[in-house]
């Protein structure tokens, strides 16, 4: 590595290049020749642009490794490489400071594990995929989507700045759209990409605003930039050198624009606001009366916007469940492993912004236990294997959301590691499960319905065991990665309180603070949550894979025309009658499968809690990067040295949770057959229904935000559309229009005559106007006397007759002096004539001249 | 110049002359007339530029550019006659309103 870092210099490392450019040449070649290249070299090219992706991203992270390892001592430095590509475009602050927006691309500790399991799981989910999609037609079209994925979600990761993070989460959208309507004969298919797509752009909105105020407030739009600037959001006068305007006002309450017109909602409102500590009120004025936010909270309620569009979380973690439509691997690789842990980057990359506010971290992990216990719940009563994974997936997306929210962003990004392993074994195994049903059911829904299933461990052993592994992992099994990532995160939720990381330096800060409780309360509900996490999962696995088969009573031959009609893009066209028992997957399905469960099992030991390690490793890698004293200088950090035993202490719920709620499905699932679960749904229908129906968050979105916009259209297409566009602007034109025509036309008659009269009218008017003369003037004072200035024409003569005066003759002098006492003013006539000289032309017309009385030069105009 | 004819004569003969071709071009309906009345608009016009360079004799703007009018006359007429010649070749008649090819 000593080697490859002398040819590649940390500062322009070129090898990332090879990392971003094959999956993209991957996804072009498949994309382009992928039908002429046949399933063989299509599978040949996306693995090997995969393989070597990994290997590259291998490599970088090996000299990574030796680079950091170059500073030596206890603490690593926070190093990266990075290259940039071309200088794209650049930005301004307030007109002055020039923000540079370059095509970097930047690896560091953080990026280079997520690089890790883009590359390493992607390519599992790619050679699983080769066999999953081994009969769909659109075999090259599949693998081309989800290169470009990987090149995306790439570009999401390594991009050195926010504009270039962007681009990759642009991407991953698209391909996410892309890849969830991949079938997209099928109407519902279609529209849950739609839905994806939407929910995410409310998302992006959120991102963009976020990147607009942090180029304004900070300056920068790179991670060094934003690391060395973060400060500014939070320092008075730190931008505009305005020190009144140092945080942004909220409407319409902002700033002293509304002053004195508000002056009836004091006091009581403000004191509200002050207890709500969402708003500084300003205490420099008598009566406060502007409402404004912290820059810090705007910004960072602005990106989690983004994050929660793309890591599904309340309020858009919609889309995800819906998601589902799409191939498995699909949802094994975007919905579970990488792109929805996008939200939870981005809050560990731009942790510094978040950390400044600590009203949007407690709202940050508020959402993610909310999410986490509204999701787990609804897993609870569903059926469908892949709606149950896509519940967890959400819920366990909200524990991520917790760890990053209580600023433990290492126990945060670690659940994003291990979920990555276990969750896409997991999805995996489902769809390993799917293909195995498919075979003798060929019916999309029948074969993902759980009540359908049972006793598979017979027929499939190695994606029972691997599941097996995973779900444990899940449930958190002490031991398993599922149960350090977890129960690091329940435990710093319980030990620390976000305290704002500025709080001592800048007293002027009015942030809000956390109370001590909601630590506890976040405890709470995630031990919650991790219990039905527990509960759901074994009964998804008792469900699918112990009992006996019931799918003997399904798939007879009485879907066959079902399927033959609806699903004629679907695989597994060649088997019309179906009947054959259910089997296990061949190695490319199950060999990811037997790596990623292995992974789920004992990639917990990467970050062990307990003190088992004197330093563990992923800590001791992030440690730079969530370094605080980094970023804001001389602050002792957040999260303080917490104990063992208090530590213990908290895993008591964690493990209580994953003991009661696994014992308690295994006791109603394999125990009592199911029949427990049953009885509780006849006694409480309406939960139950509430639960089945998914709290009827689809629908009250339907009634509210997609009705209002339905409105909206219809309101433009009835009423808009055919008054305003129609009526107003399209007839009125075309009827001015048409009438001037009709007018004119008169006159384009083809009668010559016609023509040569108006054209004689039209010289006469013109010869009228040129041979009379015209009578216009100017004066200027110039000493004690007014100077008269005529204007020119055509053979003028003129004359200027004063009252009483004698009469002169015409001459072609076009001025005259008329002496002119201070104060005074005199009336004189001008008189012109044309060339003609007669009487029949001669204009008129009276100047009045003027002198002021308190000076002797005016130049003026009559 | 001792007895000159003043130039107001001169305009006023102009005028008459002009009007007499304005007319002619727009009551007569024979082209040749028609022709006939625009030669006396373009006389008109030259006689005035004639009688104007008088003011100016140190110059001959007037003269000179009278004589551009006239080559124009003539070629003006060449053509004219050329197409009152072919108008009649084809549509046996020599009256304006009648040759209306080009309408609709």
């Amino acid at each position: 590595m000593e080697s490859l870092l002398s040819h590649f210099p940390a500062n322009n490392f070129s090898l990332l290049g090879v990392i971003l450019a094959f999956p993209l040449l991957g996804a072009f070649v498949n994309g382009i020749w992928g039908k002429r290249l046949g399933k063989e070299g299509v599978r040949l090219m996306a693995l090997s642009a995969i393989g070597v992706s990994f290997i590259a991203s291998v490599v970088s992270f090996l000299s990574l490794k030796t680079l950091a390892g170059h500073g030596g001592g206890e603490h690593a430095e926070h190093v990266k490489l990075k290259w940039t590509v071309w200088s794209w475009m650049h930005t301004t602050q307030n007109d002055t400071t020039t923000i540079p927006i370059d095509v970097t691309f930047s690896v560091d500790a953080l990026s280079g594990v997520m690089m890790l399991v883009i590359t390493g799981v992607g390519f599992l989910i790619h050679l699983y995929a080769t066999s999953y999609m081994e009969k769909d037609p659109a075999y090259w079209r599949f693998f081309s989507y989800l290169n470009l994925f990987v090149f995306s979600m790439l570009t999401l990761v390594m991009g050195d700045n926010l504009p270039i993070l962007f681009v990759g989460w642009e991407g991953v959208g698209l391909c996410s759209y892309l890849l969830i309507g991949f079938w997209y004969k099928d109407n519902a298919n279609a529209s849950a990409g739609k839905k994806a797509f939407i929910a995410n752009r409310i998302g992006d909105f959120g991102l963009i605003c976020g990147m607009f105020l942090l180029a304004h407030y900070c300056g920068a739009l790179d991670w060094d930039g934003l690391s060395a600037n973060a400060s500014k959001l939070v320092t008075p006068g730190a931008y505009a050198g305005n020190k009144d305007y140092w945080d942004i006002g909220v409407w319409p309450l902002a700033h002293s624009r509304y002053e004195g017109t508000l002056g009836f909602l004091q006091p009581g409102t403000s004191k509200l606001f002050e207890y709500l500590h969402l708003a500084k009120v300003d205490p420099a004025h008598p009566i406060p009366i502007t409402l404004t936010i912290l820059p810090a909270t705007a910004i960072g309620l602005a990106l989690l916007l983004g994050c929660t569009g793309k890591s599904a979380q309340i309020p858009l973690y919609v889309w995800l469940p819906d998601a589902m439509a799409g191939p498995t691997p699909v949802s094994a690789l975007i919905h579970a492993a990488t792109m929805v842990t996008a939200g939870i980057y981005l809050c560990c990359r731009m942790w510094f912004i978040f950390a400044l506010s600590p009203f949007v971290m407690v709202l940050i992990a508020f959402i993610g236990v909310t999410t986490a216990l509204l999701a787990a719940s609804i897993a609870l009563v569903q059926n469908d294997i892949k709606k149950v994974l896509a519940y967890s997936t959400v819920s366990q997306l909200g524990f991520m959301f917790v760890g990053v929210g209580v600023g433990a962003f290492t126990a945060g990004f670690f659940h994003v590691l291990t979920h990555a392993f276990f969750k896409a074994c997991l999805f995996l195994g489902a769809g390993s499960v799917i293909h195995a049903m498919h075979a003798r059911i060929h019916d999309g829904d029948a074969s993902q319905d759980m009540r359908n299933m049972g006793g598979l461990k017979k027929y499939m052993p190695v994606t029972y065991w691997t599941f097996l592994a995973a779900t444990l992992a899940i449930i958190g099994l002490p031991g398993t990665s599922g149960f350090f990532s977890k129960d690091e995160i329940l435990f710093r939720a319980f030990s620390s309180h976000t305290v704002h990381p500025l709080a001592t330096q800048a007293a002027a800060i009015h942030a809000w603070q956390a109370p001590e409780w909601t630590g506890k309360v976040i405890y709470g509900l995630g031990v919650i949550a991790a219990l039905m996490t527990a509960f759901y999962m074994v009964r998804l696995f008792l469900l699918t894979f112990h009992g006996d088969f019931r799918g003997w009573k399904i798939g007879e031959g009485n879907k066959a025309s079902a399927h033959a009609d609806t699903h004629a893009d679907d695989h597994h066209d060649n088997l019309q009658t179906p009947g054959a028992a259910p089997h296990e997957s061949p190695w490319q399905m199950t060999l990811p499968l037997i790596i990623l469960g292995t992974l789920a099992l004992f990639a917990g030991f990467l970050n062990p809690g307990f003190h088992i390690f004197e330093h563990p490793p992923l800590e001791h890698w992030l440690d730079p990067v969530f370094d605080m004293k980094h970023v804001f200088s001389g602050v002792k950090p957040q999260v303080e040295a917490h104990s063992a035993s208090l530590e213990w202490m908290t895993a008591i719920g964690g493990v209580g949770a994953f003991v009661v709620g696994s014992g308690l499905a295994y006791w109603v699932y394999a125990l009592q057959g199911g029949a427990p679960a049953k009885s509780l749904a006849t006694a409480m229908p309406r939960l139950h229904r509430i639960l089945l129906n998914k709290w009827y968050v689809d629908e009250a979105y339907n009634a509210t935000a997609i009705e209002a916009v339905d409105a909206l259209a219809d309101t433009s297409a009835n009423v808009i559309d055919p008054w305003i566009v129609d009526g107003i602007l399209a007839k009125l034109t075309s009827f001015l229009t048409s009438a001037a025509g009709t007018l004119l036309r008169a006159f384009q008659n083809g009668v010559m005559h016609l023509y040569a009269a108006l054209i004689v009218v039209g010289i006469a008017v013109c010869g009228w106007f040129f041979v009379m003369p015209h009578a216009h003037a100017t004066f200027e004072i110039k000493g004690n006397s007014a100077i008269v200035t005529a204007a020119p024409g055509p053979g003028y003569r003129y004359r200027w007759v004063e009252a009483g005066g004698k009469e002169r003759p015409f001459t072609e002098r076009p001025a005259t002096d008329i002496p002119l006492e201070a104060g005074a003013s005199k009336d004189i006539t001008l008189e012109v004539t044309n060339a003609f000289g007669h009487p029949w032309f001669i204009a008129k017309k009276v100047v009045r001249v003027s002198r002021p009385a308190n000076t002797d030069l005016k130049v003026g105009q009559k | 110049m001792g007895t000159d004819i003043p130039l107001f004569h001169y305009v006023v003969l102009s005028g008459i002359l002009f009007a007499i071709g304005g007319i002619g071009f727009m009551v007569r309906r024979n082209v040749l007339f028609s022709l006939l009345s625009i030669e006396i608009l373009l006389n008109a016009v030259n006689l005035s530029l004639v009688a104007f360079n008088r003011l100016r004799p140190q110059n001959h703007t007037g003269h000179i550019l009278t004589f551009f009018v006239i080559a124009a006359e003539a070629a003006e007429v060449a053509v004219g006659l050329a197409i009152v010649i072919s108008l009649y070749r084809l549509k046996r008649t020599v009256r304006v309103d009648e040759a209306d090819l080009l309408r609709n």
